[in-house]
């Protein structure tokens, strides 16, 4: 009876001449991956009503059953997204960003505007920064502002720029009620080359040859803290602190009257300290150098924190004879430097020091030149002795040096303010960093190393004479 | 429940309080029941018929409210409380206002009369049935005032649409219900649900059938017949898809309810929610037995009655609840299949719609009003009835009786939906065939 229906309407259908619904007996159409519906015929009037209501029963039916492949038609493939989150392809781009890299907290912009050009909406502000010495530009950033409210995540940004500074994010939960935090000022931009890496590795292996190699030639041109991340600065002090803590609690019997310690350093509780040593002693030998090294510097920043104080006099050096004292600090901390380097390399993977306790937080300016010395892999002859006595006779000759000098400025009076960390004329944290030169951990390059450390010599010295004219006027 | 509270007042406590007393009381308490129950049961079937369609289209629905977003539809009262109340400036403002009370207060009225179990009814009207729908009509003078109070042309169009379909298949609904009140030869629901008891076959049919209550009038022919058309005409009448014409979102923006917004708003969609659930426990409660099923029986049996007086209130109580489940579930389900129906099918055109409902619908009841006869003349009558035909081979026995209608209602529905159907479908081919022809869009003469 159906198909007595059905053959009735098709031949009604194809009757009238309007009615031009020609099928071709043998459609020849490349069909390729389509799925062809073999629809069954009718049974009866409402057949396909109920066939209709059955499929979508069906799906009702398995849809409590999870889609694992694209293969099923039926089943739930929702991704519940504040609990689940589908991996984010790494070209997956939203808003750009600024990259500091992690172990010096140098940003890799040098303010080319190349970015600030080619942003279509034009949301990219930048200041370039000076050096405050001779007011000259230096190739990086003081002042990053991107507009994320009017953002177009074009990522022209991030592709013009030469330098890797500038990547786009994957972070897309940005809604926000305040709509003047979406101005994004250079602090917040900033995000470690390590994050970056996270989100694309792919893209950043393509790019961190170059990057570091344009980084360097960038730092080396960059004097004191400028170019180095905020929030990273904010951790080396942190990190320089609790250092300083610990080294007298260490070492109390050190001489610490000239030291720039916080005051509650002098109040270490002995087991805390006991603690720290306790803690230290499973910790790789090139931390034991690390830590000569740290305190040599601290002892020459306390020695330069004094030197301007006295002048133009002061001429009454140690062994360097005719050099300003914080001249001869600096050369101390160098000389004190490349001993623990030394003593390092002969024991690099030895076991720690008992004596010496280390902060979780590595002092980023310095943590190249570790790396670089822990470079060799572990060659298990704990030299420990040899190693702890060398790096301890760095440190202490290094201090005494420092020692000298602050006590033949004393008389001189209150030193000037150098407290904050971008206005001081110390050429040492970017000097040592300079001197720790490549991140990549490669095997440690003499030669080169040697000539940083002439190189930051020398530098030292000239800012010392400047300082020292300066003085004088 | 009067005789629940007759026997707390008047056995235990001992007040010999007076017949109106208990029948106040007992009243009362049905009445606060119901009127507890019906939101309720608007926010539950909102959150049944959105978690299931979403299921349908394979996707999770809403489920952050809550526990599985069991709280969803709370949110959604409080956002609709507290929304802004709209009243267009060139609106009829007091007919405006009182349209969505018009609408919304009859189907309230409609529970009065729906058995929940046995014994549990708010008022057992001789007249259940017509007053079930002629109640709900009343909800079409509320559409067509909002349509026309919100001086809005989409508003009226859906007005306009909504009265025109609901009175167009109130006709199949109530013809298709005639074979009930044959059969029982009452209106009271509560009898139509009393005569369901039995083992798939009706023991008004068949007296000495095991009582499963499973009696269900669905299981004959007239009455599967009769269930079908109902159904598609309760959809019609409760505006559900592919009936949902009066208020289609792609054509006429919300239909007579666009001018609506906040609690106004909510009260057309709270009474179109009682609407579908009161159609959907009519469906179970005429052709599925309503709260009859297994067991029913057994704890009436043990319960405390004017025939039982030694029988423990207790089973009173399980019967009742019980049978309020065994409703509640068929009503659930036949919610289900309205969600279901949501989700295949898409919207009819008016004028389909009132092809459907004038040119098949309303004569298959029709016919099937004539199987109900003879359903009733085949298993009932005898000569002295003027049916001595039955008796051709002496006295038949009660279930030969009851197979002799089953085979020949059988026939004569299943060729009645043939005949109509195709009919219908040369027709439509027909028109089809017109319109590609570039005719006008009327139906041409058909020549048999």
């Amino acid at each position: 009876m159906s198909n007595d229906t059905l053959t009735h309407s098709l031949t009604f259908t194809e009757a009238p001449a309007a009615l031009t619904v020609v099928v071709d007996p043998t459609p020849q159409i490349a069909r390729g991956s389509a799925v062809v519906v073999e629809r069954r015929r009718p049974k009866a009037a409402g057949w396909s009503l109920l066939q209709g209501l059955g499929v979508v029963v069906d799906h009702w039916r398995k849809s409590f059953r999870k889609l694992d492949d694209t293969t099923q038609i039926a089943g739930t493939f929702t991704t519940e997204y504040p609990e689940e989150r589908l991996p984010l392809p790494e070209a997956y781009r939203n808003m750009p960003i600024l990259l500091f890299d992690d172990a010096t907290g140098h940003e890799l912009c040098t303010s080319c505007f190349q970015c600030q050009r080619i942003c279509p909406p034009q949301v990219i502000h930048m200041t370039q920064a000076k050096d405050p010495d001779t007011g000259k530009p230096v190739p990086a950033v003081s002042e990053f502002i991107i507009e994320y409210d009017a953002c177009m995540s074009c990522g022209f940004c991030a592709e013009v720029c030469p330098f890797d500074a500038i990547k786009m994010d994957h972070n897309f939960e940005l809604s926000t009620a305040d709509h003047s935090s979406l101005t994004v000022h250079k602090t917040d931009l900033l995000r470690p080359i390590s994050y970056y890496q996270s989100i694309a590795p792919t893209f950043w292996a393509e790019a961190e040859a170059s990057a570091y190699k344009k980084l360097e030639t960038n730092k080396k041109r960059r004097p004191a803290t400028i170019g180095i991340a905020p929030q990273m600065l904010a951790q080396l002090k942190a990190a320089h602190e609790l250092r300083d803590d610990q080294q007298e609690a260490t070492m109390p019997t050190t001489a610490v009257a000239s030291a720039p310690a916080p005051a509650t350093s002098s109040a270490a509780p002995p087991a805390r300290s006991a603690a720290l040593a306790a803690s230290a002693s499973d910790l790789p030998t090139d931390k034991a150098a690390r830590l000569a090294a740290i305190r040599a510097r601290n002892e020459a920043k306390a020695a330069v924190q004094a030197a301007p104080a006295t002048a133009s006099a002061a001429p009454a050096a140690s062994d360097g004879g005719d050099l300003p004292t914080d001249k001869a600090a600096r050369l101390a901390a160098i000389r004190a430097r490349n001993e623990a380097k030394k003593a390092a390399e002969q024991a690099a993977a030895a076991e720690a020091a008992p004596t010496l306790a280390t902060p979780d937080m590595p002092p980023t300016d310095v943590q190249p030149a570790a790396s670089e010395q822990a470079a060799p892999p572990a060659p298990t002859v704990p030299d420990a002795s040899l190693d702890e006595k060398a790096a301890r006779l760095a440190a202490i000759r290094a201090r005494n040096e420092a020692k000298k000098a602050d006590e033949q400025t004393a008389a001189a009076g209150a030193a000037p303010t150098l407290a904050t960390p971008d206005v001081p004329p110390t050429d040492v944290p970017p000097a040592t960093s300079e001197q720790a030169a490549p991140p990549a951990p490669a095997v440690p390059d003499a030669p080169l190393d040697e000539k940083a450390a002439r190189l930051a010599a020398i530098r030292a010295r000239n800012a010392a004479k400047k300082a020292a004219q300066a003085e004088g006027e | 429940m009067y005789d629940v509270v007759d026997f707390i007042l008047n056995t235990q406590l001992g007040l010999n309080s007076p017949d109106w007393v208990v029948m106040l009381i007992s009243h009362l308490i049905v009445v606060a029941i119901l009127f507890a129950i019906a939101p309720v049961q608007v926010l539950f079937l909102t959150y049944y018929e959105r978690r299931a369609i979403a299921r349908m289209q394979d996707r999770v629905g809403p489920n952050r409210v809550g526990y599985e977003g069991l709280l969803q539809p709370i949110a959604d009262g409080v956002k609709m409380f507290t929304k802004e109340d709209i009243v267009p400036v060139s609106a009829d403002q007091r007919v405006h206002l009182l349209a969505p009370i018009v609408t919304a207060a009859p189907v309230m009225y409609m529970f009065a009369v729906l058995p929940w179990g046995p014994n549990m009814i708010a008022v057992d009207l001789p007249t259940g049935l017509l007053f079930f729908f002629a109640i709900s009509s009343i909800s079409t003078v509320g559409l067509l005032m909002a349509g026309w109070a919100s001086n809005n042309k989409f508003a009226l169009l859906g007005a306009m649409r909504a009265v025109a379909q609901v009175v167009s298949y109130e006709i199949p609904a109530l013809l298709s219900l005639l074979f009930a009140v044959m059969l029982t030869g009452s209106m009271s629901l509560m009898a139509i649900v009393e005569a369901q008891s039995g083992l798939f076959i009706s023991t008004t049919d068949v007296p000495n059938i095991p009582d499963l209550g499973l009696g269900w009038f669905v299981f004959t022919p007239v009455g599967f017949l009769a269930f079908v058309c109902f159904f598609i005409a309760a959809l019609a009448e409760g505006e559900r898809t592919p009936f949902d014409i009066p208020e289609a979102d792609s054509e006429i923006v919300a239909g007579y309810m666009t001018e609506y917004s906040g609690m106004k708003f909510a009260l057309f969609y709270l009474a179109q929610y009682i609407l579908n659930f009161l159609l959907c426990a009519i469906t179970a409660t005429i052709f599925f037995g309503g709260w009859q099923g297994p067991g029913i029986a057994w704890l009436v049996s043990q319960s405390l009655s004017a025939d039982n007086p030694a029988g423990n209130p207790v089973y009173n109580v399980l019967a009742g609840m019980l049978g309020t489940f065994y409703l509640l579930a068929k009503t659930y389900a036949f919610f289900f299949v309205m969600v279901a129906l949501r989700g295949a099918f898409p919207r009819l055109r008016i004028d389909q719609l009132m092809n459907f409902g004038w040119k098949f619908l309303i004569p298959l009841t029709m016919i099937n009003i004539l199987s109900a006869a003879l359903w009733i003349a085949i298993t009932r009558w005898g000569t002295a009835q003027g049916f001595g035909i039955i008796e051709f081979a002496g006295e038949p026995s009660n279930l030969v009786r009851w197979l002799i209608a089953f085979a020949v209602t059988l026939v004569i529905n299943v060729a009645a939906y043939w005949f109509l159907a195709r009919l219908n479908i040369q027709d439509h081919v027909a028109r089809q065939a017109a319109l590609a022809a570039g005719g006008l869009a009327v139906s041409p003469p058909r020549s048999a």
